[in-house]
């Protein structure tokens, strides 16, 4: 385990957290007559792109040489699910929805937090397997 | 005489025991000249490392006064004095004196950068007199006692100091070493005019002095005039 | 080498260290930058709320969950529907004092189009409305007409896009600015879009305990006292003239907020102080123990020609290095936290809420910054004085 590492392990924690969270604790209510909302499928589709951006952090541990290249391709995964809940899929109309209160800020934050350490790791991998 | 000490004393107050003080240094008087290498001989707990610690403005006597050139060190403000021991005063200390956070060139030029910005070249061309230059970019922790002494060297020479204090410059040194360290202090006392003062109980050092003192108990013994520069 | 590299070096140069430090700072600027936050967001949201409710009195329902419903929907946007006759509207008016008395009626709508979503729906006159319509008015010159409403501002739905209520299509022709208050989820109409939303979710078998006809339904009758006129005097012969009503000064209506608002404060404001100090005390310790472990290396700079001030100057520049590094993480950690999940703490807390202008937040990050570096130069300033005081000689002369 060495520095240069390091951004691919955090990316791997958040998308987890994102994977996971999207589906559970952060994720979108259940309305009370059982239906689902579109809010639920946004939760979906976080978990679809937590998780391969999940694979593609696992990959950058296993696949050193790979980095840089998995650290480029983590850049529009995180795009996408920022833009995914409420303007590519829409969400509940009311801020004190849970999706709205809870579930699309963390996203946000989430997704913004891997989109960042994902360019460091593409930065600080920059160069180095030439 | 560049720098002047006149009946220098350095009182401690004893932890325990009977007699209230003890003597570190005793009424010592002396005087180091421009080119001219001054070695100070004794025994370990003799006071040597006192008396240059009180001859550098580190250490405030209990009685006497230093001279350096006009100026009463210990009459000086701190920022003076500071300033003064920065630009005249080279001192390397006993022991590991490296800042560890710092390169060996840097450490160098460290003193060079206190009051203005340090002289690359001058700081090269000392490490390669002492045979260090490829340690340039290395980290103290990284060199040996006697490098980390040769490094501590060519950070006061690069100064081009007044006076040099050195307290066992040979200290770990083999012979090779020594030998080189102490050619290296003699020319520059002859070279640049640098009154120089060797502490050591290395008996080698003796034969490069021009003037040999020997300290005891305190006291200055004996002053043995083996050579001055302008005999 | 510049000399101005230094302290960043040394931080550098023992990375847990300096870890530590800035571990403890981002901590400190995270629960000061927070605590402030949260604090002037709540200040801000009762100022909001008192705005809102620029009335004097407030007449409703004569019954127990009527008041509690009614400060619910306020605080919390819990939708609320509590119903009297519209002869009060009338009865009220006859009060001696009573300068506006504007009627408005409640209605929780059951389900929005897009998901399940409840929203209170209130419906007021524009005639006499002197509470809601100065702010529809604020964000739309266009008058509510039938089936037209005004969304606030926690309602997604744009301008121009159609609401489903109870099966009827209403037009949204205005977006309401942020009040920090339940209001934010409500939906506004005129009186007579009301009676049809009334209608229709009677038709959908929605009981409302209206007992006669939904036309003559109000929920609330909102009163501005004369001017000359004592509020409580009024307030008391409203309660005295009209039957089975509640006259309620609005001010009143809140003082429990505004308490617990003030308690907050203290909490929050005790809370910080309480971290203030610790940081100090773990900083006062950290520098101290760094001090005595540098002392040799303090030394050495002391005999290569630093002065007393500068070795000062350099443990403040990297005390002030590490808080500026953790202050600025903290305040940014804290700034993820806070801003994104406003609606959650308003929610939780369950009072009006209402993020300051960037202005103030800025202002307050600064003063954040300004605390966690006043804490470390603080604790270090003892340290380096001390450190000034070490014979230059004897820390030579230790551990050589």
């Amino acid at each position: 385990m060495n520095k240069k590492t390091i951004p691919a392990l955090i990316v791997l924690i958040l998308s987890i957290l994102i994977a996971v969270g999207s589906q559970t604790f952060l994720g979108a209510c259940v309305h009370g007559d059982g239906s689902f909302g579109a809010c639920h499928w946004a939760a979906r589709a976080m978990l679809a792109l937590g998780g391969t951006q999940a694979v593609m952090a696992m990959l950058a541990l296993v696949f050193p040489k790979q980095k840089q290249g998995l650290y480029l391709g983590m850049l529009p995964v995180s795009v996408a699910g920022l833009l995914t809940p409420g303007t590519l899929i829409d969400i509940c109309k009311v801020n004190t929805m849970r999706c709205r209160m809870v579930m699309r800020p963390a996203m946000l934050v989430l997704f913004g937090l891997t989109l960042v350490i994902a360019m460091v790791g593409c930065l600080t991998a920059r160069g180095r397997n030439a | 005489m560049i720098l002047k000490a006149e009946n220098l004393s350095k009182r401690y107050m004893r932890k325990t025991g009977q007699a209230n003080y003890f003597h570190a240094v005793k009424g010592v008087s002396l005087g180091l000249r421009r080119g001219e290498l001054t070695v100070l001989m004794g025994r370990s707990g003799s006071g040597k490392t006192t008396l240059l610690h009180m001859l550098s403005g580190l250490l405030t006597p209990s009685e006497g006064v230093v001279r350096l050139g006009d100026a009463d060190l210990y009459s000086m403000d701190d920022e003076a004095l500071s300033r003064l021991r920065n630009k005249k005063i080279g001192v390397v200390p006993q022991g590991r004196s490296a800042i560890d956070s710092l390169t060996v060139l840097e450490n160098v030029l460290l003193p060079g950068t206190m009051y203005g910005s340090g002289d690359e070249k001058e700081a090269l061309r000392w490490l390669d007199a002492l045979e260090i230059a490829h340690l340039a970019g290395a980290r103290p922790a990284e060199l040996s006692g006697g490098e980390l002494r040769r490094m501590a060297l060519a950070r006061a020479l690069a100064r081009k100091p007044a006076v040099l204090l050195a307290d066992e410059p040979t200290g770990d040194l083999d012979d090779v070493s020594t030998e080189r360290v102490l050619t290296a202090l003699k020319d520059v006392t002859r070279n640049s005019g640098t009154a120089v003062l060797i502490v050591s109980h290395d008996t080698e050092a003796t034969r490069y002095a021009d003037v040999l003192y020997r300290m005891d108990g305190g006291m200055l013994k004996e002053e043995s005039l083996i050579c001055r520069a302008d005999a | 080498m510049k000399l101005r590299q230094l302290p960043l070096k040394n931080l550098l140069r023992r990375p847990g260290r300096t870890a530590a430090l800035v571990l403890l700072t981002a901590f400190l600027a995270l629960s000061v930058f927070c605590g402030s936050v949260v604090v002037r967001s709540l200040q801000s949201g009762l100022d909001s709320l008192e705005a809102r409710l620029g009335a004097d009195i407030i007449v409703m329902p004569a019954t127990a969950e009527s008041k509690v419903s009614f400060k619910n929907m306020l605080l919390q946007g819990t939708t609320g529907a509590f119903y009297m006759d519209a002869s009060v509207l009338e009865k009220v008016r006859e009060v001696e004092g009573v300068a506006i008395a504007a009627p408005q009626t409640f209605l929780a709508s059951l389900k929005a189009d897009c998901c399940a979503v409840k929203v209170q729906v209130i419906g007021m006159d524009p005639a006499t409305d002197f509470t809601v319509k100065p702010w529809i008015d604020r964000s739309t010159s266009r008058a509510l007409e039938e089936m037209d409403v005004a969304v606030g501002c926690d309602v997604t739905a744009d301008v121009g896009e159609d609401l489903r209520i109870y099966g009827l299509n209403t037009h949204v022709v205005a977006k309401l600015a942020e009040t920090g208050t339940g209001l934010d989820t409500a939906v506004y109409c005129t009186l007579d879009t009301m009676k049809r939303l009334l209608a229709a979710a009677e038709e959908k078998g929605v009981g409302h305990k209206i007992t006669s006809d939904t036309s003559d339904m109000i929920s609330a009758v909102y009163v501005k006292v004369a001017e000359g006129y004592d509020v409580d005097a009024v307030n008391n012969a409203l309660n005295g003239h009209v039957r089975k009503v509640t006259a309620v000064r609005a001010r009143s209506m809140f003082t429990d907020v505004s308490d617990s608002l003030t308690g907050i404060s203290q909490t929050v404001a005790l809370l910080i102080g309480a971290v203030w100090v610790l940081a100090f005390v773990i900083l006062l310790i950290a520098f101290a123990m760094m001090v005595n472990e540098r002392r040799r290396e303090f030394a050495v700079l002391r005999l290569l020609g630093a002065s007393r001030r500068g070795l000062s100057r350099l443990m403040l520049a990297e005390s002030a290095l590490c808080s500026l590094a953790g202050g600025m993480i903290g305040v940014g950690v804290a700034a993820l936290a806070v801003f994104p999940f406003a609606t959650l703490i308003e929610t939780r807390l369950g009072l009006p809420y209402l993020t300051p202008p960037a202005r103030e937040i800025l202002a307050m990050a600064a003063g954040t910054m300004l605390a966690t570096l006043l804490v470390g130069a603080l604790a270090s300033a003892w340290s380096a004085w001390r450190l000034s005081r070490t014979d230059v000689g004897i820390a030579l002369r230790e551990g050589v």
